[in-house]
């Protein structure tokens, strides 16, 4: 009975072992797959990036030196203007 | 009056617990010490916490919270050998609660239907980030190498003459480190092991910032650790540059779960559950209520239940004999040889690689999300405080949660149908 058991569980132990090895192995190749499909066909994070690039410029302008150049052309416009872009130069 | 005094007392639980010689208080002591490790020591409380005041409440005799194991014919008899049900499988869920107790009712409607592990692995999903694995895709295959410890101790339990091949096969499961699936698993194959399968699969993933460290100083030597990963990427860096991993993140889980489905249909139910919670996660707003609702209120609720039920079935009969000690020590084997398992793969693959893997990542490729890289991550950085591990550890971390799932599928497609 033991003898049995034993010879089940060794071809346990290898049927298991190439199954998870394969599964991962075809996880990997297919993540490599998606990553080449979708970075050949739909790159559209690359594009927001660039994009992002200048609104990201514009975050780093901190909010207080937003603030004190918001007051300082409402000041001098008496009001009528406002600051639409900042850009860091 | 003596009367009204012995009726009072045999009302009370006590005359049972003297009766017993004591067998209970160990009991009591078990749930007590496992409340304090939740409690006060922060070991897994989420479910260590639960398990243990089931485990407080199973043991109270009277107040009928144990949950009883049904044979295969489903016959259910008490310690005392008083047959309680001729065949459960024909019973009504009213009738259980009404016959055995709300804790059978809970356990045979959530527990032995195998319900609610993958209702867990779903809200698993929904709080696993699939990225630094898409990100490190070579590094996964350390979670397949890792789950050489299930089947070892599968063999090694058999060779001991204690287990058969379906108990041996519950045992072996601890080795993934993962509850959910140790659970999934013991319930498919040897329900009676339950809760001394559960007990220790979570107390070892409670003793994961021991053991790794304990297996890692055995094995790998301080020049190995140093290995920086950023250096070994700078030298040989990655063809795969990710340029839109909010749509890979989208297509991935559905793509696994299909290629799991058609090669371990049987890992269906966990992988399945698993990545369908991820998708509603990365799908991000449109999704938002349903990956709130999964990762919150049906996790939390599903966490309770099982934890309750799992420590309802450590009764004095179920938990107290050698069975349990086998499992407490075969645990420990398959938690270490899966350690071991995944550093020794590292080892192979550094000896034909220009670029070196450090062996950390190789010991991160059981389950324990994400305690073992943490754990992993601590290692690195007490040899060399700029060598960051973690977001390479959660790649093989990661695929070991999918290993572990695929190697419970294995096992059940082999052995549950088999006649002993």
């Amino acid at each position: 009975m033991i003898t049995n058991d034993i010879t089940g569980a060794l071809q346990l132990l290898v049927v298991g072992m190439i199954t998870v090895f394969l599964v991962l192995l075809i996880v990997i190749y297919l993540g490599k797959l998606l990553i080449w499909a979708v970075n050949k066909w739909a790159p559209e994070e690359a594009v927001a990036n660039k994009g992002s690039k200048a609104a990201n410029a514009v975050a780093a302008i901190d909010a207080t030196t937003k603030a004190i150049i918001d007051a300082t052309v409402s000041q001098i416009t008496g009001g009528k203007g406002r600051a639409n872009k900042i850009t860091k130069l | 009056m003596e009367q009204i005094i012995n009726n009072v007392y045999e009302m009370t639980a006590f005359s049972n617990i003297i009766e017993a010689n004591g067998t209970y208080l160990i009991m009591y002591l078990l749930a007590f010490v496992l409340l304090y490790l939740g409690i006060k020591k922060h070991f897994e409380p989420l479910l260590l916490i639960p398990i243990a005041f089931g485990v407080l409440i199973a043991n109270f005799p009277g107040g009928e919270m144990g949950v009883y194991q049904a044979d295969e014919a489903g016959r259910i008899v008490d310690a005392a050998g008083n047959v309680l049900a001729e065949n459960i499988w024909e019973m009504s869920l009213p009738q259980i609660a009404h016959d055995l107790g709300l804790m059978n009712f809970l356990y045979y409607m959530l527990i032995k239907t195998g319900f609610l592990p993958p209702i867990i692995f779903m809200g698993v999903g929904a709080l696993t980030d699939f990225g630094p694995m898409l990100r490190n895709l070579r590094l996964s295959i350390f979670g397949a190498a890792a789950q050489l410890g299930i089947f070892s101790v599968v063999l090694i339990a058999i060779g001991s003459g204690a287990f058969n091949i379906k108990e041996a096969a519950a045992l072996g499961i601890i080795g993934g480190a993962d509850g959910p699936t140790a659970i999934y698993t013991t319930i498919k194959l040897a329900p009676h092991l339950l809760a001394p399968i559960a007990i220790a699969a979570y107390s070892y993933m409670a003793l994961v910032p021991v053991i790794i460290p304990l297996v890692v100083k055995l094995l790998c030597s301080e020049k190995e650790l140093k290995i920086n990963m950023k250096e070994q990427d700078k030298l040989f860096p990655s063809s795969n540059k990710i340029k839109n991993e909010k749509l890979i993140k989208i297509i991935f889980p559905i793509a696994v779960t299909t290629i799991v489905a058609l090669l371990v249909p049987s890992a269906v139910s966990l992988i399945g559950m698993l990545m369908f919670g991820n998708l509603l996660k990365e799908i991000g707003a449109d999704t938002s209520r349903l990956f709130d609702t999964i990762s919150n209120s049906i996790m939390n609720t599903a966490t309770v239940f099982l934890g309750l039920c799992v420590g309802a079935t450590m009764t004095v009969q179920a938990f107290l004999n050698w069975t349990t000690i086998g499992i407490i020590i075969g645990g420990f084997f398959a938690f270490g040889l899966s350690i071991a398992s995944g550093i020794c793969m590292v080892k192979i693959v550094n000896l034909f690689s220009k670029k070196k893997i450090n062996p950390l990542i190789g010991a991160t490729g059981l389950s324990a999300v994400p305690m073992a890289s943490r754990v992993c991550n601590e290692i690195s950085t007490k040899y060399d405080s700029k060598n960051h591990v973690l977001n390479y550890c959660m790649s093989s971390n990661v695929s070991g949660v999918i290993g572990s799932a695929v190697a419970a599928g294995v096992l059940i497609s082999f052995l549950q149908g088999m006649a002993l």
